[in-house]
């Protein structure tokens, strides 16, 4: 039987930073559980946005500087 | 308040949300439990602290403002009540240790002289963050079923998930209130 040759893997392109994560992307960021992400959030210890629907977004900046301050 | 009846598909709709916020509920209700305990023993816990501040030196924690505090008692894995001197007194402190992937943040949570108002400022703040906890998993739960069932009213499915979260929250607060009746001034 004729096997079809597979086809080489396009090269992995590093997927595009994104601007904002949900809490559950920026508590695996930080390490930390989900009720500290909103702790942080609730001391504007870490600036958050809502979305269109309310839904809590982390700008990725915000991140960046709480990993980049400790 | 949504009366109405649950078709078929808000149950399977309903199944699957709670599949796909598992962790987010699971977190939740750990969370609650932790927080109702703390709830039902604030005296107790008061008072070992004080007990510990007045006995015992405690190790020393250094906060990132770079304020020193004497350990006293752990309230959970992460925030502890501690103490430091003051020309009035002692002054108590929630301490919370969080372990970031770049290293321990330590920062005081809320201090006051009296240890107990420092544990009662506590639990006000610890529910708000748990409302907005809850309001934001509504919130993506309302998104997530938007897009799995475009053109549906799943609005009762979001409000089971509102319900549930609610309800947890006012158990912790149920337990003060029943403690504080048996109070006698």
């Amino acid at each position: 039987m004729e096997t079809i040759p597979k086809t080489e893997a396009a090269p992995a392109t590093p997927a595009p930073e994104r601007l904002a994560y949900s809490i559950q992307e920026a508590a695996d960021m930080l390490g930390l559980n989900y009720f500290s992400v909103y702790r942080l959030i609730q001391r504007n210890k870490l600036k958050a946005c809502r979305a269109l629907r309310g839904k809590l977004l982390v700008p990725r900046t915000e991140l960046l500087k709480l990993l980049a301050t400790e | 308040m949504n009366y109405q009846r649950p078709t078929e598909l808000h149950e399977k709709a309903n199944a699957e949300a709670m599949a796909a916020f598992a962790e987010h509920m699971s977190q939740f209700k750990g969370v609650c439990s932790v927080l109702r305990d703390i709830e039902s023993n604030l005296s107790p816990i008061g008072n070992d602290a004080l007990k510990a501040a007045l006995l015992s030196p405690g190790r020393v924690i250094q906060t990132d403002d770079g304020t020193e505090w004497q350990h006293d008692v752990d309230l959970s894995k992460i925030t502890s009540i501690c103490h430091r001197r003051t020309a009035a007194g002692f002054e108590f402190a929630v301490v919370e240790s969080l372990p970031l992937k770049s290293g321990e943040m330590r920062s005081v949570l809320n201090s006051d002289h009296n240890v107990r108002e420092v544990l009662r400022k506590f639990m006000r703040d610890q529910r708000q963050v748990l409302n907005l906890w809850k309001d934001d998993v509504k919130a993506q739960v309302r998104e997530h079923l938007d897009e799995k069932y475009p053109h549906q009213d799943m609005g009762i499915v979001v409000e089971s998930f509102e319900i549930k979260m609610a309800r947890s929250i006012s158990e912790t607060r149920a337990v003060a209130q029943n403690q504080s009746r048996g109070i006698r001034i």
